[in-house]
């Protein structure tokens, strides 16, 4: 056979544009190094590619060639082919795995950036025993989800693939948070303590509780809500009397730190936080409790310096007389970490209302209204919200409707921003159909590597949002 | 080829090059042989991959064949394309994304388009109802403006979604009107959008979702400027304006690529109880064969609805003939260049009518294609009811249905009184039977080789196109 390129044959060093011949499974491709090398500097096709260029014979690779054709269209063209349909996810994870070139694979079949206005259900995650989620994580950040669900805890990859259930000691999970990629950290409403889960090994790795031998009050406390800073995690925990505190957790050693205050419980104002969250970028933990009663919705809002364990700012609902909207307190409350913003929705009215973490006072709220009459919100007490923040959007659950409220870029955005003017920016609209609405209540939001999680009571299983740039035509000849 | 393409000695495709001057040339692409000549791949066009393939390297690389790093299924329905002007049957393996994207990489997707989704392969009679392009959201559409080769933009509620000439892709983007009332397409990535409750018109960048530019007309009162209607021919744009305080109407001309005003035409405001002045145009069409932009608008009021049909010279900014409505006013008016004639449904009877262009002096030009005594009854049959017209046919909705008419050419012709020969209509309705009876047409609209429809309530929008010609 004669030689193609003979000034390459002599050379070790191969040119980038120099031509390679595989051989899969008995299927001759040819392809150029630079094509192989695009799949990072460590896969299995890089190292092939160092091979000397001249050598006539091709590199015998016994693996299926179909699926190795999928793969090279998705170096040379970085798009998944349309032939990729006929295999599985998982075997293409699989044999994107083998040959090292799982990143690529992965950036090619993430979802696009999340729209909130253009969304659909792209799958629905129904565990396989014991279905009704009570609490979930997107944590990770890359679209992977952990779902707890009937004392277990099952994971849930990028490509929403089932990877793994670990079965805890606890009946019932209602908060789990990712503290690193292996391990959650789990909290129950029937079972004191916070809890460290290991997905690796399968097993327990630690547990913390909160006591103290000088008050006898502080025994068995629970744990109801869970954030997490890159070393510290925050735990809400109260006692069967509802004394109640934030525990900072050391993430290394899993020692109790510090605490940060330590309330009575007494009345609706120093509850047990519902909900935590941290924010890096100035370092405060925020903490929020809403309860429903017989006279609406009550609660707190509450910003800690965990460095001084002290509360920055704090606003109670239904507040005193200064309120611009006494009588409306709010129903859930969510932090866009992002953009350094408060969100809550209002229970009376159904606003939306902000408030801007760099600029909090007496009354910070900013309240964003529907100005459409035919798109008009029915509040009221009883009423279910849930509301989340994700990329720049917000999404807030009626009962069993899904709504977000987005800015379109308008090139006047910025100096408005400036201005602290930004009601007229935001515009609300529906993200679901009537249909999907009469699913159930949703429970709870969460957003996650460009796709959005939400849980529905008595509905089984976790339903997936995604964005898409592809339109789903539907043939109906 | 044999899947041991690879086996062929290289020295194949220099042996060709060297035996004189051949207009063979030979490609490897992905390990396959591909062979084809100069002249086939000259029609790629000269900035395409092809192009570059087809001129011979200089002498000391000339040794080896050219290779190009791609798929060579692809490549060989795009050759396919390349040689006959048609997709090869054998491209319906692959989805037409994988053969756009491959396009795009070799340059010729304006060939592709071309053999796909070209305007001359509309054919009215072979309409079929054949895709649904549903919306995601509780918004169903309220204006859809399309491109000449067939990709739409739909405004549902505040945003709009743009669908590519394929149909395969979409892209939304959110705007600031509660609801875009008219819409019409400037470009693939381009529209102007208005609405009867939001001043001044939008000029929107679909790719960015950015304004790009802001049209207001400068009113008397000072008041907002609401948009009415649009229109275009190949320079110009026409945006029916009306003030916010509804007491005067224009008909704005701006230059289509600068969108700089050009000029003003039919300027009116209201004194008195002159109600004809007082109604905006609400449907802006071209008629390129004479040159004139038709404008229409009607008033509904307690004595019935009232309405006119002005033709403008935008040139001289003059009215060439009016037509004032108040019998059977219209409910919906479109005019065909190719029939040359206007066609109009009836408020009341919810029948067609025609008027020959060339008879437009006659006290009543209105030639009704149905039953015109149904006229008298006083019901509205036609209220909602579309008509448009596309190529040498004329599409009318009522309700669900959509009724296709067309001219038959008859071979004897009798003249009428008025000394043209007398026109022969004739109607059918469109779809199969199970497509009959659906929810209320809100829109038509053409592009490409394909109709569009949106219906009340419903979050999609239907296409109908030709069966042969489907991808």
């Amino acid at each position: 056979m004669a030689d193609p390129n003979p000034q390459a044959a002599s050379s070790t060093n191969s040119h980038p544009n120099d031509r390679v011949k595989l051989n899969v499974g008995g299927k001759l491709f040819e392809t150029t190094v630079s094509t192989l090398r695009s799949g990072g500097p460590d896969s299995l096709l890089s190292a092939l590619s160092h091979r000397p260029s001249g050598d006539p014979n091709p590199v015998f690779i016994d693996r299926d060639p179909e699926i190795f054709s999928v793969l090279l269209s998705l170096l040379r063209s970085n798009r998944l082919p349309s032939t990729s349909r006929r295999f599985s996810k998982q075997e293409l994870a699989d044999e994107a795995l083998y040959y090292g070139i799982e990143s690529r694979l992965k950036s090619a079949s993430s979802p696009p950036p999340l729209s909130g206005i253009d969304v659909s259900v792209v799958a629905t995650i129904r565990p396989a025993s014991d279905g009704f989620a009570s609490a979930f994580t997107a944590g990770d950040g890359d679209g992977s989800v952990w779902i707890a669900h009937g004392g277990q805890i099952s994971s849930y990859d990028w490509n929403l693939i089932h990877t793994g259930t670990v079965r805890t000691h606890l009946e019932e999970i209602n908060s789990i948070c990712r503290v690193y990629s292996e391990i959650a950290a789990l909290g129950s409403d029937s079972a004191a303590g916070l809890h460290f889960y290991d997905f690796s090994g399968n097993r327990n790795v630690g547990s913390v509780h909160w006591r103290d031998p000088s008050d006898p009050r502080i025994f068995k406390a629970r744990v109801s809500a869970i954030a997490d800073s890159t070393d510290s995690v925050f735990a809400a925990f109260h006692c069967p009397h509802k004394e109640n505190s934030v525990l900072v957790v050391d993430k290394s050693t899993l020692q109790i730190q510090s605490e940060l205050g330590r309330y009575t419980g007494g009345s609706a104002k120093n509850l047990v936080p519902g909900k935590l969250a941290w924010l890096p970028e100035t370092g405060l933990l925020v903490g929020s409790s809403i309860t429903c009663g017989a006279f609406g919705f009550s609660g707190y809002i509450r910003l800690w310096d965990p460095r001084s364990g002290q509360v920055v700012w704090e606003t109670n609902e239904p507040g005193s007389g200064r309120s611009r909207r006494f009588g409306d307190p709010f129903a859930d409350v969510a932090v866009d970490a992002e953009e350094s913003m408060i969100f809550k929705v209002c229970s009376q009215s159904g606003d939306l209302g902000m408030a801007d973490l760099r600029n909090l006072g007496d009354d910070p709220w900013v309240y964003l209204e529907e100005n459409n009459p035919s798109l008009s919100i029915t509040g009221g007490v009883g009423k279910y919200c849930a509301i989340h923040c994700y990329r720049r959007q917000v999404f807030v659950g009626r009962d069993g409707s899904l709504e977000v409220w987005s800015r379109g870029a308008n090139g006047r955005s910025e100096s408005e921003k400036e201005n602290g003017v930004c009601e007229g920016l935001y515009r609300r609209n529906f993200v679901d159909k009537l249909e999907d609405s009469e699913r159930g209540i949703i429970e709870k939001i969460e957003g996650g590597g460009d796709r959005l999680f939400v849980c529905r009571r008595g509905s089984e299983g976790i339903e997936v949002w995604e964005s898409s740039n592809s339109s789903t035509v539907v043939s109906v000849l | 080829m044999p899947p041991f393409g690879g086996s062929v000695p290289p020295s194949y495709g220099s042996n060709n090059s060297n035996s004189s001057e051949s207009n063979i040339v030979t490609v490897d692409v992905g390990g396959q042989l591909f062979q084809t000549t100069k002249q086939t791949l000259a029609l790629a066009g000269p900035d395409s991959l092809f192009a570059r393939v087809s001129d011979p390297p200089p002498p000391p690389l000339s040794s080896s064949v050219p290779f190009v790093d791609r798929d060579p299924e692809l490549f060989s329905v795009l050759l396919s394309l390349l040689r006959t002007g048609n997709l090869p049957s054998k491209a319906r393996a692959f989805d037409i994304q994988d053969l756009i994207f491959e396009s795009r990489f070799y340059g010729v997707e304006s060939l592709l388009i071309n053999s796909v989704s070209n305007p001359s392969q509309f054919e009215a009679f072979n309409l079929e109802r054949s895709e649904i392009l549903p919306m995601n959201g509780r918004d169903s559409p309220s204006a859809i403006a399309t491109t000449p080769f067939g990709s739409v933009h739909v405004a549902h509620g505040s945003k709009i979604t743009s669908f590519d000439w394929s149909l395969r892709k979409k892209r939304t983007i959110l705007t600031q009107f509660a609801a875009v009332d008219s819409m019409l397409a400037i470009s693939p990535s381009v529209v102007a959008a208005g609405a009867t409750d939001f001043s001044g018109l939008q000029i929107l960048d679909l790719e960015r979702g950015s304004v790009k530019e802001t049209l207001n007309w400068e009113n008397v009162t000072r008041s907002s400027s609401t948009v009415q209607a649009i229109g275009s021919n190949q320079e110009a744009l026409f945006v029916s304006f009306e003030s916010g305080r509804r007491n005067s109407n224009s008909i704005m001309v701006y230059d289509l690529h600068s969108l700089r005003p050009v000029t003003e035409i039919g300027h009116s405001e209201i004194y008195g109880a002159e109600i004809n002045s007082a109604i905006p145009a609400t449907k802006l069409n071209w008629l390129s064969g004479n040159s004139l932009l038709m404008a229409s608008g009607s008033h509904s009021g307690p004595s019935g609805v009232l309405g006119n049909i002005k033709f403008w010279d935008v040139r001289s900014g003059n009215v060439v003939w009016e037509l004032k409505e108040n019998v059977d006013c219209f409910s919906d008016v479109t005019v065909s260049d190719n029939l040359s004639s206007m066609f109009k449904v009836g408020v009341n009877s919810g029948e067609v009518f025609f008027a020959d262009l060339r008879n437009l002096g006659a006290e009543n030009p209105w030639v009704c294609l149905g039953d015109g005594r149904r006229a008298l009854n006083g019901k509205k049959e036609g209220v909602g009811c579309k008509i448009e017209s596309h190529g040498s046919q004329v599409f009318c909705s009522k309700g669900g249905d959509i009724e296709l008419w067309s001219e038959v050419a008859m071979g004897s012709v009798k003249n009428s009184e008025d000394g043209l020969e007398e026109r022969v209509f004739r109607k059918n309705l469109m779809g199969k039977v199970k497509d009959v009876g659906g929810a209320k047409i809100t829109n038509l609209a053409f592009g490409g080789n394909k109709m569009f429809v949106t219906r009340k309530d419903q979050q999609s929008v239907e296409v109908w196109q030709g069966s042969t010609r489907g991808f």
